[in-house]
């Protein structure tokens, strides 16, 4: 009896308390931009975002284990890739944010837009005593020999990515280069930070392919690092921005879209070092214009996926 | 009253089907239906080929059980020496070491392999300090295995000391007065009494290093070597997800921990290891004398390895402006402290999160072992076996598998109300991951002893109820709290599960490290572990002393 009526009594405070909106974010980090546009969206509109925060693949893995009953009304993942998947599947939600008309074409889609953009580059420690690299190819070099690290495509898809590029970009050469490298002891540690970590001490001297914007930001914290890109070209990994089909609150999560594309919204994306996606707010760092991006056919590389991580764990992993 | 003990029965049935067969079971539909998750049951076993048609599972299968034996002779040779001294004589500062040789599970697997990575790779702390490497040595089958005894040898020590003051000196002095040596006397009598305490630990430390993912994940990478785990965890964040691949990978996983979980039992059950029989005994533990020093000493190298370096790691990381910079006095900073205690109190309400989680798992993991122990090792039942067994699985299925096993059950469309999306869900998750602990414990701790006290006193009229709260409460007691604290202590930064169920805007203490780390603020992650460590290693050794005031005979150990 008491149980019943404490029960009723605490899901009539709920219902009171509740705030008019609230909405649900799954995203992939960093994690104090969530939380960043988080606050601002709720001081613009009343709305409270709870925050989901993990790697692309934890985000990825929820959404697929929530598949029977949908909690997230919107998602941001650090792989384009993904968001291709997930619309192929006919979970996501038209929608084209008005805030995006000055986002690059091949930066939007009907169902997922870029929310910021970040490139793959070359990190090195200034203090390792090794020349600079300019080159992909310099990494292969004597100098360089045991001391370069590399995320592993399987555990990161902007590392995939760059994979697929350089092979675009070079063909068989890519192939070359990644077995020059490897035969150069270059190691393959993990996802993008077990790759970055020794760099930063010093155990090895320079990172081949890493996410840039993690790096600016320490640089700009005083590490002793510095993020090259090579004139030759690199890929880009943009972070997709999609509303599921399956949200409860298709209005609410609209405005949470066309706030992370405000010009406040953009400037809370520039702050983490990543580049906005809107052409016309300026990024801390180089942007695309200055960067030389490598093309890269997204259908055409999705499909041979298994392939390229088995060629690429032969090559450079030997297994 | 049958119908008490029925009544107990059902409750504890009721909680590991609950808890455990339901996420199994759904796991289970997952490994053979791929669209399990989304309702469809088409498809039956398509992913079976993962099992026949993978070359590479013969040799990850190999890794990891070659990896688990050496995990197991390590916290052997870590764990033993130190247990089997803290068990039978007085050692100074008894209640310090007991929580001193708890924070190597306060300090997340994957934080450790980092910080002994930072330690040993060349151009680490060792090298900064001491001007060489052992680069080399961390990053071979040898320093996986040693990184990773160094998470779990403390399981040995406890399950050896509390299991020892369970066999008590009475049956040595016994032997001595018969005419044998002392060292005999202990080889003889006293060691294979404490077997069943032995191997109970030892099969969660079995269990465990098939199961743990954050030390083969830092290190084994980069070695090549490769283990199963890390092939189920590559299927769940690698994309495509392969929730069935995943689950049929942890299959075999499960299937391996039955069967040590079966020798076990069969080296636990074949001969009785009684060793209470209510006689009065005396709870005075031996003096080590001369040895007192040597021993001490003994105690001091243990900690020095498993506990001062890695902390150390930990605490000089956190404190660094810039990585980079390395041990340098000019690169003292305590700024990597500030987002924590600013951040809108983010970090205080993952520690307090953190912090309320972690005592109610320790509260109803033992109550749910309690009850367990007396049903398996006291009762008759047919159902006891499949009982015992089934609260051995959570320790085999790699958390992110079972937090996946968890959300297929509770977040099912049909369900009218569930705790999914709330933060019980991780209360959920938590009991029956850390279950295994307490009712391995306590099994073990009642196999040793003799039902004559339970006799004796429903001779004298107590009902089950009474005899269960009177005698075989505070029997099982030191047992029980020893792994609570064990509960307490993993549960208080608990990673892979939390990350999986928490409900989108709560923190716990893990997720907030791991978050940092993503961010590429080591040193934040570290400075939130620091604090973390200190708070409950703090927490744990209050409630030690306070047990130690208590005194009381039950409370001993």
């Amino acid at each position: 009896m008491l149980r019943t009526f404490t029960l009723t009594a605490a899901l009539a405070l709920v219902a009171v308390a509740a705030p008019a909106q609230t909405i649900t974010l799954y995203t992939a980090g960093p994690g104090g931009l969530a939380d960043a546009l988080a606050e601002g969206f709720r001081a613009q509109t009343g709305t409270t975002v709870n925050v989901f925060q993990g790697t692309t693949g934890q985000v990825m893995a929820r959404l697929e284990a929530e598949a029977a009953n949908p909690q997230a009304d919107v998602v941001i993942s650090a792989s384009w890739g993904s968001a291709r998947d997930l619309h192929a599947r006919g979970l996501l939600m038209e929608y084209l944010s008005p805030n995006a008309a000055m986002v690059p074409d091949f930066l939007k889609h009907p169902f997922y837009v870029a929310q910021g953009i970040s490139a793959l580059a070359m990190v090195w420690n200034t203090n390792s005593g090794t020349p600079r690299p300019a080159e992909w190819a310099d990494l292969a070099g004597p100098a360089f020999r045991d001391l370069v690290t590399m995320p592993d495509p399987a555990q990161s898809g902007a590392a995939f990515d760059l994979v697929a590029g350089l092979e675009a970009a070079m063909g068989e050469g890519a192939w070359a280069l990644l077995a020059d490298l490897a035969a150069n002891g270059m190691i393959v540690p993990g996802p993008n930070a077990a790759a970055l970590n020794p760099v930063l001490q010093g155990a090895k001297a320079a990172v081949f392919g890493a996410v840039d914007y993690i790096s600016y930001g320490q640089a700009a914290k005083g590490e002793t690092i510095e993020v090259i890109v090579p004139a030759s070209g690199t890929v880009i990994a943009p972070r997709p921005m999609m509303i599921l089909a399956s949200t409860a609150n298709p209005d609410a999560a609209k405005a949470f879209v066309d706030y992370v594309l405000s010009d406040e919204g953009q400037r809370l994306v520039a702050e983490t070092w990543m580049m906005p996606a809107r052409a016309d707010v300026p990024g801390l760092r180089p942007g695309i214009a200055e960067t030389r991006v490598i093309e890269v056919d997204e259908d055409a590389v999705a499909a041979r996926r298994d392939e390229i991580i088995a060629r690429f764990n032969k090559v450079v992993l030997g297994r | 009253m049958p119908r008490a003990a029925a009544l107990m029965t059902f409750a504890a049935a009721t909680a590991l089907i609950v808890l455990i067969a339901l996420p199994v079971a759904f796991i289970l539909a997952q490994a053979i239906f791929p669209g399990f998750a989304r309702g469809s049951l088409a498809d039956p076993f398509a992913r079976l080929d993962l099992l026949t048609g993978n070359s590479r599972l013969l040799i990850q299968t190999q890794n990891t059980l070659m990896l688990a034996g050496a995990a197991m002779l390590g916290s052997l040779i870590f764990g033993l020496p130190i247990g089997v001294l803290r068990g039978l004589f007085r050692i100074p500062g008894a209640r310090l070491w007991d929580v001193v040789f708890l924070i190597p599970f306060l300090i997340p697997p994957f934080i450790a392999a980092i910080a002994w990575t930072m330690t040993l790779q060349p151009r680490g702390y060792l090298f900064q300090l001491a001007g060489f490497d052992m680069g080399r040595q961390l990053f071979t089958f040898a320093g996986v295995a040693f990184v990773m005894t160094l998470n779990l040898f403390p399981l040995v020590y406890f399950a050896v000391s509390r299991s020892l003051e369970g066999v008590g000196s009475r049956f040595a002095a016994a032997a001595r007065v018969s005419g044998a040596g002392p060292i005999r006397a202990f080889l003889l009598i006293t060691l294979p009494l404490s077997i069943p305490g032995i191997a109970a630990s030892l099969l969660i430390v079995f269990a465990m290093s098939i199961e743990e993912f954050g030390t083969p994940a830092a290190l084994a990478a980069r070695t090549g070597f490769d283990v199963l785990v890390t092939g189920i965890y590559t299927r769940l964040s690698d994309f495509p997800i392969d929730l069935s691949g995943a689950a049929m990978g942890s299959v075999i996983l499960m299937a391996m921990a039955l069967l040590a979980f079966a020798v076990q039992n069969w080296v636990a059950t074949r001969r009785s290891y009684v060793a209470q029989s209510g006689k009065p005994a005396s709870l005075q533990k031996a003096r080590l004398g001369v040895w007192t020093v040597p021993a001490l000493m003994l105690f001091a190298l243990v900690a020095a390895i498993g506990v001062v370096i890695p902390l150390a790691a930990i605490v000089a990381t956190s404190f660094m402006g810039t990585i980079s910079g390395g041990l340098a006095w000019d690169n003292f900073d305590a700024r990597h402290y500030a987002p924590i205690f600013r951040a809108g109190g983010r970090a205080a309400q993952a520690l307090a999160t953190s912090g309320w989680l972690a005592l109610a798992t320790a509260l109803a993991t033992a109550a749910i072992a309690a009850a367990v122990a007396v049903i398996v090792v006291r009762g008759q039942g047919r159902g006891r076996q499949a009982m015992d067994a089934l609260s051995v699985l959570p320790n085999a299925i790699p958390a992110i598998v079972l937090a996946v096993g968890v959300i297929l059950a509770w977040n099912s469309p049909f369900l009218p109300v569930t705790l999914y999306g709330t933060t019980a869900i991780l209360l959920v998750a938590y009991t029956a991951i850390l279950l295994p602990y307490p009712i391995r414990y306590a099994v073990a701790r009642l196999r040793q002893i003799g039902t004559s006290l339970d006799d004796a006193a429903r001779v004298a009229g107590a009902a089950p109820p009474r005899v269960l709260a009177h005698v075989l409460l505070p029997l099982m007691a030191p047992s029980l709290i020893a792994a609570m604290m064990l509960v307490f202590a993993i549960a208080s930064r608990e990673l892979v599960a939390s990350i999986m169920l928490a409900p989108a805007g709560v923190r716990t203490v893990g997720t907030f490290v791991f978050s940092q780390f993503e961010q590429g603020s080591v040193q934040t992650g570290m400075a939130m572990s620091t604090i973390a460590i200190a708070v409950t290693s703090t927490i744990l050794l209050a409630v030690n002393l306070w047990l130690a005031r208590q005194g009381g005979s039950a409370m001993s150990g």
